[in-house]
């Protein structure tokens, strides 16, 4: 595969760059070695799909975290694009790409709310965004009653796999890691997401936009958040109103344990992605050794902080 | 003479990649003001973190009354009668004088924090160094000079035997200095040894007893502090500087920049003046005078109520800093570390960060494109640094300050608008940023430069425009302006309301 | 009177948005009132949380039978915080409620409520879940742990008596998932072939039900039955399971929600318990009626759960 080339040769350095790779690949070890059934092309896949929801919403945190803001709202506006996507599909029978388009733009625009929120009505991020978690899941049991909505078969396939074989949900996730790459790295919008994090005065005195580029921050979030939501229902063949609670959390967890922080400034998507692997295959571990429910909290608690930890320590000793 | 209190042998430390002190000897007698003498990064600031506890050493010895000690925190320092004052104020704006005075150590009766008594021994400390505050009002409503007295009472107020002052006239104007000055004697005289450290050269022989000479990490000499300033200079630099104030001056053109007017209520009043093409023009005052004010509303950082600005006879539009930089404008602020540099960034991204726009195309920036350009004008301006890739948190002031100003080189800027940009600057940087800018003006550009340094204003300006209370006093041409005339303007108007 | 323009935005904001509730409270949860032999009896329903289907059903059944006996009923939603649902209790005593029906969002926190209400003389029924450290005039719940034993029958039942079976446990900490899972585990003990390999928490959820069950097929693939503790996490199971469902691997499921009794008409599904909420919701009300004319009352009403299977899951649909 091709990870596997990539980290023979360059492995040393990503190692190096990126603390929670050595979290992830301890915990891969470890799992090896405890579970047999572990280390399987199919639990593999599995991981990948379980992890994709996480990860699509980890990624678009990772834009506002590196702005130094935060984003409460992405589970529930996760939920309510969902189930506007099944509502405009079954109930206004609208075909499967236009109700998908649909869902993105009920996305971006609670993102765009909520920069407009923080930038004109200068409200901290964190209690915009909690209140648009409110609104966002409300709306969503609003239109739907408060019951799932089945999906029409066309649009479950996003749930599906490619051939029996390769699960859409990973794919998507790896396509919107590499689009996440691709806007922090190479694009105005994610250079000036880096300067505004880092320093919010100085971008502006040298001339970066601050409103507008928090806007596009918080937009993409939005987006992203309505992609997962998506994917989420195409994997349940049903829109849920009360979906990917608490999965901000989750998010905002990934991409700490990914080496952002969160005063702003740092942040990447490769290390978001790790984190969110790290959580995906931390449930998926504790399910093969059948680790009993009180227990799993504790284990998934601890494993966070040493993540983190670990991170934090790598950093301090290099510099 | 006098049994010294603290003496250090030998000191070394290295950070990877880096030798920051390379064998420090150094000693302090009390009633005395020993000061320390370096360009940045020449090994001060590691030194008296070793002596506040911290770093530790690598190597080496500290003696505290001749016997051997290890200062391992800064309670450690505390306890051994060692208080210093840096130049980031350990202070918390948001509480009361009082409340700073008293931080971590408030007085207490019954388990509550007994506020008659807080305030009452806040009032004493602040009577011994004379600064006229109220225990009650909040920190942040008392300006900076103020500011650093309270940390001075603060430092007072443990017991402090050996007191260390890192810089701390680079914030003061020249009355305020010399109030410090008069504090600093008192504590002498009380028999406090005393740590100070100066970029200003022409205080050492006003203040001091003794100087040593920091270079590369090792101290190089022990000198008296009437050492000519001249000898110090080489001392710090390793080999002479002709001339402290190497202003060039260039024909100049058309106005590039005009102000008409400016207004904001209770803030500026009125201000009119002109910047030609291959000028520099120095704009004096006291702290609060209202200069920073000013500039930032002709760049478009704070709005004004009226008046207006051109630019190459343009108007440009209030409150728009990209409206600014697209005519030709550029800012370096007076606080480099908050408001000019992305700290946690590194010099390539620090020196892109206006010119990405430019470089922008269909969204994409241009990395390469802006990574060789960065390459260039770091180059251009000496920067010294392991790459492009360092972080700016980690260099020294001087360097930062030439990534701000690097920025705006790359922006092509017109006019530069510098806002106190040798402040806490070693001479040798202060020197290349002189020729930074007389080669700005050389190539028909024009400068306007703020500065509460006297003779840096007198010695780089072609014309001097003097600010007292949010209005224009007064304009001196270059052979008008000297020290009395500029000072007669700054506080003249003062004296006649007062 | 001069407002500052932000202000004025939002007071605007807030009448409108105090507006549009308004609209909403006056058109669902009120309801009756006008006509019948009720008279000016007034209810109070305050139900744990309107997040699920479940209690939403709930609700249907107490309102349609305020309607059918002409009282007036009001609902709040405790949106599953304690501390908001005393206070709507409360709420309920001063607006001179004859009877006041609690769904606790939790069974001990809610006593503080209870016990105001009883110093008003206004009778409390208590419905789907008991309330403990205060006495309540009538508890109105399905038994958990007779469902979950019911579940235990049916599942060794579709096993034939002997197979591996796991089991996808509820919110850790929650009475509904303790108490079914008891009852699972004293009735499965009937059915000495029957192995449990596996039990998981998936929360009650379906996304997690079915990462969850995914796992556990990944370390057990000889798995052929499956208990999950309510239908969510009964249909992730199934979305896991794929075509195997209901053929290779039996899943019994509890709740008899509407997506759970389509599944037992699908055959993915073998069996749910089903609770009756609107048949719960319909007795508290007829329990609070009775009370708050003076009338005496049990103190605790079972509301029977059923098993729907494919043979008899037409009756439930046209039931609910």
């Amino acid at each position: 595969m091709t990870t596997g080339t990539l980290r023979l040769r360059k492995g040393s350095s990503i190692l190096s760059e990126n603390g929670s790779l050595i979290g992830l690949v301890v915990l891969l070890v470890a799992l090896t070695l405890l579970s047999g059934d572990f280390l399987t092309v199919t639990n593999l896949l599995n991981v990948g799909v379980q992890a994709a929801v996480t990860a699509i919403l980890a990624f678009g945190q990772t834009f506002v975290i590196i702005t130094s803001g935060i984003d409460l709202s992405v589970g529930a506006v996760a939920a309510l694009s969902a189930v506007v996507l099944a509502w405009t599909a079954t109930s206004h029978g609208m075909a499967w790409p236009l109700a998908t388009g649909f869902a993105l733009i009920v996305g971006i625009a609670c993102g765009l709310v909520n920069g407009a929120l923080i930038t004109y009505g200068k409200l901290p991020p964190f209690i915009a965004t909690l209140a648009m978690q409110g609104i966002a899941r409300g709306l969503g049991l609003v239109i739907s009653q408060g019951s799932p909505i089945a999906l029409p078969d066309s649009v479950s396939h996003v749930g599906d796999t490619i051939g029996g074989y390769l699960p859409v949900p990973a794919i998507v996730m790896l396509l919107m890691g590499v689009i996440t790459a691709v806007v922090l790295n190479r694009t105005y919008a994610g250079r000036a997401m880096y300067a505004i994090g880092g320093n919010e005065e100085a971008a502006r005195l040298s001339g970066i936009k601050v409103t507008r580029q928090k806007l596009i921050t918080y937009a993409l979030a939005g987006g992203f958040a309505a992609v997962a939501g998506i994917v989420l229902a195409g994997r349940l063949a049903s829109a849920q109103p009360q979906a990917a609670l608490g999965y901000e959390l989750d998010a905002i967890a990934a991409v700490v344990i990914g080496g952002a922080s969160l005063s702003g400034g740092k942040g990447k998507a490769l290390g978001t992605f790790v984190g969110a692997l790290i959580l995906a295959v931390l449930r998926n571990g504790l399910n093969l050794l059948s680790v009993s429910a009180f227990w799993q909290q504790v284990v998934i608690g601890i494993v966070i902080a040493l993540a983190v930890l670990l991170d934090t320590l790598r950093r301090r000793q290099a510099s | 003479m006098t049994e010294e209190i603290l003496r250090v042998r030998g000191l070394r430390k290295r950070f990877p990649g880096v030798v920051a002190l390379d064998g420090v000897d150094f000693d302090l007698r009390p009633g005395e003001v020993h000061v320390l003498l370096g360009e940045n990064g020449a090994g001060k600031s590691t030194l008296i973190k070793m002596l506040s506890g911290a770093y530790h050493p690598d190597e080496g010895t500290i003696f505290m009354d001749g016997r051997e000690t290890a200062i391992r925190t800064a309670e450690d320092a505390q306890r051994h009668g060692i208080a210093t004052i840096y130049q980031e104020f350990n202070l918390v704006p948001q509480l009361t004088v009082a409340e700073n005075l008293m931080l971590g150590r408030p007085p207490r009766r019954f388990g509550f924090v007994d506020k008659k008594a807080m305030y009452r021994h806040a009032q004493e400390l602040l009577d011994r160094v004379g600064v006229d505050a109220d225990p009650r009002a909040p920190l942040a409503s008392l300006g900076i000079a103020r500011m650093q007295m309270v940390e001075i009472a603060k430092a007072l107020g443990l017991d402090a035997r050996v007191l260390i002052m890192d810089e701390p006239t680079a914030v003061l104007t020249t009355s305020e200095v010399q109030r410090l000055f008069t504090i600093v004697r008192q504590l002498k005289e009380q028999g406090v040894a005393i740590v100070f450290i100066t970029h200003h050269l022409e205080e050492i022989a006003q203040i001091g007893d003794r100087v040593t000479v920091l270079r590369d990490g090792a101290s190089v000499a022990e000198v008296p502090a009437d050492t000519p300033e001249e000898e110090l200079v080489r001392l710090m630099v390793g080999r002479s500087i002709d001339q402290q104030y190497p202003r060039e001056r260039s024909t100049q053109g058309a106005p590039l920049l005009e102000v008409r007017g400016l207004t904001r209520k209770g803030v500026f009043e009125d201000v009119s003046f002109e910047v030609r093409a291959g000028e520099v023009v120095g704009l004096a005052g006291l702290v609060g005078a209202g200069r920073t004010e000013v500039v930032r509303a002709i760049f478009g950082a704070d709005p004004y109520d009226s008046g207006e600005v051109l630019v190459d006879g343009l108007p440009l539009p209030r409150g728009k800093v990209t409206a600014a930089l697209e005519a030709g404008l550029g800012l370096v602020p007076e606080d480099r570390k908050g408001q000019g540099l992305v700290l946690g960034a590194n010099i390539r991204e620090n020196l892109g960060l206006v010119t990405m726009r430019r470089a922008t195309h269909g969204g994409f920036v241009d990395r390469a494109g802006q990574a060789k350009a960065a390459a260039e004008v770091a180059e251009q301006l000496g920067v010294r640094m392991s790459g492009l890739g360092q972080e700016v948190r980690t260099l020294s002031g001087g360097n930062q300050q030439k990534i701000v100003i690097g920025k705006w080189l790359l922006a092509e800027a017109n006019v530069l608008i510098l806002d106190e940009p040798t402040r806490g600057i070693d001479v040798g940087a202060k020197v290349e940023i002189y020729q930074l800018i007389n080669s700005l003006t050389a190539a028909g550009r024009a400068v306007l430069m703020i500065s509460s340094d006297l003779p840096e204003v007198l010695g780089m300006s072609d014309r001097v425009l003097v600010m007292a209370r949010g209005r224009l006093a007064g304009e001196l041409s270059a052979a008008e302006a000297t020290q009395d005339s500029v000072m007669a303007l700054a506080v003249g108007e003062l004296e006649e309301t007062a | 009177m001069q407002f500052t323009k932000p202000a004025a935005i939002a007071a605007a904001g807030a009448i409108l948005a105090l507006g549009l509730t308004a609209c909403n409270n006056g058109s669902s949860s009120s309801a009756g009132g006008s006509g019948g032999g009720g008279g000016d009896i007034k209810i109070g329903l305050s139900v744990s949380t309107l997040n699920n289907p479940y209690f939403v059903q709930l609700r249907q059944g107490a309102e349609a039978e305020a309607k059918k006996e002409g009282v007036k009923i009001t609902t709040t939603d405790a949106q599953n915080d304690a501390s908001q649902q005393v206070n709507q209790v409360q709420n309920f005593a001063s607006q001179s409620m004859k009877a006041i029906i609690i769904n606790p969002v939790d069974s001990s926190a809610a006593a503080p409520a209870v016990k105001a209400a009883d110093r008003s003389k206004i009778p409390v029924i208590a419905a789907d879940r008991g309330v403990t450290g205060a006495t309540v005039t009538q508890t109105v719940a399905s038994d958990n742990v007779a469902g979950g034993k019911l579940a235990a029958q049916e599942l060794g039942k579709a096993l034939g008596g002997k197979g591996k079976v796991a089991v996808l446990q509820g919110t850790a900490g929650t009475s509904a998932a303790r108490d079914r899972q008891q009852g699972f585990a004293e009735g499965i003990k009937a059915f000495p072939g029957i192995q449990v390999v596996a039990q998981q928490p998936a929360d009650f959820d379906r996304t997690k039900g079915l990462d969850v069950m995914t796992n556990m097929l990944q370390a057990h693939s000889d798995i052929t039955g499956v208990f999950a503790a309510n239908d969510e996490m009964a249909l992730g199971a199934i979305k896991a399971l794929g075509a195997k469902a209901g053929k290779q691997v039996k899943v019994v499921g509890f709740d008899g929600s509407p997506d759970g009794l389509k599944a037992v008409q699908a055959g993915t599904l073998s069996a749910d318990v089903a609770q009756q909420p609107v048949l719960l919701g319909q007795l508290a009300v007829q329990s609070a009626v009775k009370a708050a004319k003076g009338g005496k009352i049990e103190a605790t009403v079972a509301v029977p759960v059923k098993v729907a299977t494919k043979d008899n899951v037409a009756q439930f649909t046209n039931g609910a």
